[in-house]
């Protein structure tokens, strides 16, 4: 049976949430490997505090998914396709050995620092239910501003779309689409415009990082955040690394498409449950699962049955 | 003088079965008789297939050649590439993977629902290169002429050792590709569930099929027609009514096909309740070209069904039907047999009326079910859905749709679309211009995906009213009966309200409350059945459904 692994992006994290990732050998190795890289106590990245800043939940995204990840690959339970959410993808491309997990927390370091650098306040991102991508491009489009500049940012679901840009930008498109047909629109809880050009630079900076890299072709192929095709050589995958911070995250497509490929059994890495909830949502007839709420133990015996 | 032809002597017509013998000969130490092992069909796919031949696999929106399907993926690309499939439906991975592999270049097909994105993607890429779009009957008369098949997979039940098949209630369009290869040396090779002594009937006789092999499981079969009551909602209950009345009764509709919307099983559901108590049994809905609807048990329960013939199967009303002779086709043994082509056919010619939901429609009443990004072609409905210029026979509602007292003036089919305003997520069916549009420059398609024509769609019905399209032949006046039941959708918002009275007046349009309907009364109290249990129940438990419907 076909499975999916699902890496989750910004939006999972929770305070100590390092503390509730799966007890195995594997899992601690990687906590100690990821002290030692960083040069900081595990603890001090898991705190309220830290996770207000970009690159600490960024860094700890990429811990809690690849240390389960890792009990998987240690079991001998290979997913046939991977697919990461934003930064989630760092994770999904370590676990196709495209980069290797000190490479990953690397560039995820780096991106969470610019991304922090690169936007003063005044930027975010929000979230609209209710319309769909192509109604609210026009919406977003008519009411363009360079001044406050918005974008159209993540495809999470058909009618569940994310926004970037300046906060009162997003703030008039909020006001005009509340009562122009969508069931809801909120800023969300990020201080950076992910997802949008105004974070070109950004991707340029990482590109030159992957660029001193030595990627290896995927061993399990991904599903890309900007194109929603099957990723299978490394350097379709080092542009989808280094892009999807200016890009939007076509992640409903991106799903959709392991879905139409096959795929049966769809479980999402820690600390989460939000991609596999989309999941569940979108193809009723897939499992899906995450390792977060349905346990380790739940997810690796429905991969050892399948 | 005897005129002499020349190359009489040198020329060959008999090219085709020497080549097809040759195939044949060429598996000879592989098969036994026309037995291929289980575990070397790979091997023989290889040999009896050709690169670049053309390959139609059975896989339609029910029965799928599954075993043969994930078999014709694992054939070596540098052996056999560049097939030509022709698929009535692109409903399973590995018929999109047999591009991604290389083995196939090009398609044709009528259906894509399940893998609607990635042909989409893969047609953008230029991984696959697409023949045509069709509806099934077209796609099957194309087997005939220009799309004439080298070698046809397909699915069976049963088979006996000489290669007779039983394809029993899902015989859908198995005869119909059979014959396309068969009857032009082509090569049939039949997966089947198992080999039998003897078989219930024969569907398919031996001297038509080359070689049978034994599924490793068997094909994949999706009860696609089964809708569960408890999803039926009022407004679909208001539209139910408004149809009975509205379009039924008023034409004294008698044969007919229905979409597999709720809005259409809630008629279904009405029929034993609602119409009965307008003393419409016998007078409407008596003759049916339609898959086993377990929502049609209640009206045939109540007699209100003459007879059914079906496109295909249905998981779980096998034992119904068996026990309903009267009602539906059968063989000697008993059980269904279904024929996806015949039952087009009559759906196109010998019924007074089509009936589907749409998801957006335009205007002029063009209707389409596409979403950007996606290509998912059409099915059977832009074919039952359509007046079909070679009719010649004359029924009562056919004859009362007929608007002149010209000499040589006609009836017409009636293609009925019914839709909510606005589907979900606030999205108004009712728009400017069709995502269809949109859908035929991304993915380089000749014409736009329209799946009825607003020239041939006689009435459309929504939560508001009915507009009787087929009264006018002016764009502007049908432009202006399609706004005045639209609600607020962008259409809608176009309606003067002088204009929907004098409409009313005219009889172009109706509102419940001219049809005699109280809105109130639109309650799912009238349902003959609220649940898949209750179905069960009035077929005195012969109908069983697939577990994923049972809610007990």
């Amino acid at each position: 049976m076909k499975s999916a692994f699902l890496f989750p992006g910004q939006g999972s994290q929770y305070e100590g949430m390092l503390n509730d990732l799966p007890d195995d050998p594997v899992v601690k190795n990687l906590l100690e490997e990821s002290g030692e890289l960083l040069h900081t106590p595990i603890e001090s990245l898991h705190s309220k505090k830290a996770l207000s800043t970009t690159k600490a939940v960024q860094q700890c995204l990429l811990i809690a998914a690849v240390s389960t990840y890792k009990v998987f690959e240690k079991n001998g339970l290979m997913p046939t396709y991977v697919a990461g959410h934003s930064v989630g993808a760092f994770g999904a491309a370590t676990a196709a050995g495209v980069i290797t997990f000190a490479e990953a927390l690397r560039l995820v370091t780096l991106r969470g620092e610019l991304m922090e650098k690169t936007c003063d306040e005044g930027y975010g991102m929000a979230v609209v239910l209710g319309l769909d991508e192509y109604r609210l491009s026009e919406i977003v489009n008519s009411l363009f501003d360079a001044e406050e500049p918005v974008y159209v940012s993540n495809r999470n679901a058909p009618t569940q779309i994310t926004l970037s840009g300046s906060l009162r930008g997003l703030q008039k498109v909020i006001d005009y689409v509340t009562s122009h047909g969508a069931t809801a629109a909120r800023l969300l809880n990020v201080s950076t415009p992910s997802h949008s050009p105004l974070f070109n630079q950004v991707s340029e900076e990482l590109f030159r990082e992957l660029d001193k890299l030595e990627l290896k072709r995927p061993k399990i192929p991904i599903s890309s955040n900007i194109t929603s095709r099957l990723l299978m050589q490394a350097d379709t995958v080092k542009e989808d690394l280094a892009k999807s911070i200016c890009y939007p995250v076509r992640w409903h497509d991106a799903a959709n498409l392991l879905f139409e490929s096959g795929t049966e059994i769809f479980i999402e890495m820690p600390p989460g449950d939000v991609l596999s909830k989309l999941a569940k949502q979108a193809f009723s007839e897939a499992r899906t699962m995450s390792a977060a709420k349905n346990g380790l133990e739940d997810c690796l015996y429905v991969m050892s049955n399948s | 003088m005897v005129l002499k032809n020349v190359g009489e002597a040198t020329k060959s017509w008999t090219t085709r079965v020497e080549a097809k013998k040759a195939r044949i000969e060429s598996v000879r130490g592989l098969v036994d008789g026309v037995a291929i092992p289980t575990d070397r069909i790979v091997e023989v796919l290889e040999k009896l297939i050709k690169t670049g031949d053309r390959v139609v696999l059975e896989g339609n929106n029910q029965k799928q050649a599954s075993f043969l399907s994930q078999s014709l993926v694992q054939i070596d690309p540098k052996k056999v590439h560049d097939l030509h499939m022709i698929m009535s439906s692109i409903s399973r991975p590995e018929h999109l993977d047999v591009f991604e592999y290389g083995i196939a270049r090009k398609i044709d097909f009528s259906y894509a629902g399940p893998q609607s994105l990635r042909i989409a993607q893969m047609i953008e890429d230029g991984k696959i290169e697409l023949g045509d779009l069709h509806t099934y009957i077209e796609l099957y008369g194309r087997l005939f002429i220009d799309l004439i098949p080298n070698v046809a997979l397909v699915a069976a039940d049963k088979a006996d050792a000489n290669g007779n098949l039983y394809t029993g209630p899902n015989t859908e369009e198995t005869p119909t590709l059979v014959e396309a290869a068969a009857f032009r040396d082509g090569i049939v090779i039949a997966q089947v569930n198992e080999i039998v002594d003897e078989l219930p009937r024969v569907d398919i006789p031996s001297s038509w099929v080359d070689f049978i092999v034994v599924a490793d499981k068997p094909y994949e079969l999706e009860p696609l027609f089964t809708r569960d009551p408890r999803h039926i909602t009022d407004i679909q209950i208001l539209q139910a009514m408004m149809i009975i009345r509205g379009i039924y009764e008023k034409h004294g509709v008698k044969s007919l096909n229905h979409g597999i919307g709720f809005n259409t099983a809630a008629v279904e559901l009405l029929l034993p309740t609602y119409a009965e108590s307008l003393g419409l049994k016998g007078k409407i809905c008596t003759n049916w070209v339609l898959n086993p609807h377990p929502t049609l048990i209640p009206a045939i329960e109540s007699g209100w069904v003459e007879s059914v013939y079906c496109f295909g199967g249905e998981l779980g009303m096998e034992k119904y039907v068996e026990a309903r002779r009267d009602i539906f086709f059968t063989g000697k043994d008993g059980s269904l047999r279904s024929n996806r082509t015949l039952a087009q056919l009559a759906g196109q010619y010998a019924v007074d009326l089509f009936i589907g939901s749409t998801l957006q429609m335009d205007g002029l009443g063009n209707s389409s079910t596409v979403t950007r990004g996606r290509v998912a072609g059409y099915g059977g409905a832009p074919n039952m859905g359509h007046n079909p210029g070679g009719r010649r026979h004359s029924t009562d509602a056919w004859f009362d749709l007929k608007t002149s007292d010209e000499p040589l003036a006609r009836g017409k089919k009636l293609v009925v679309q019914v839709a909510e305003t606005f589907q979900e997520a606030n999205k108004p069916v009712f728009v400017e211009s069709l995502d269809a549009i949109s859908v035929k420059d991304q993915a380089k398609l000749a014409v736009a995906p329209v799946m009825i024509y607003g020239e041939d769609v006689t009435h459309i019905v929504t939560e508001e009213g009915i507009a009787y399209l087929y009264k006018s032949d002016s764009i502007a006046e049908r432009r202006e009966m399609i706004a005045s039941i639209a609600g607020i959708t962008p259409i809608g918002m176009e309606h003067n309200p002088k204009a929907t009275e004098r409409l009313r007046e005219k009889g172009m349009i109706a509102l419940p409350e001219d049809l005699g309907i109280r809105r109130s009364d639109a309650k799912r109290s009238l349902l003959a059945a609220k649940n898949i249990d209750e179905l069960v129940q009035w077929s005195g438990g012969l109908y069983t459904p697939p577990a994923k419907f049972r809610s007990w």
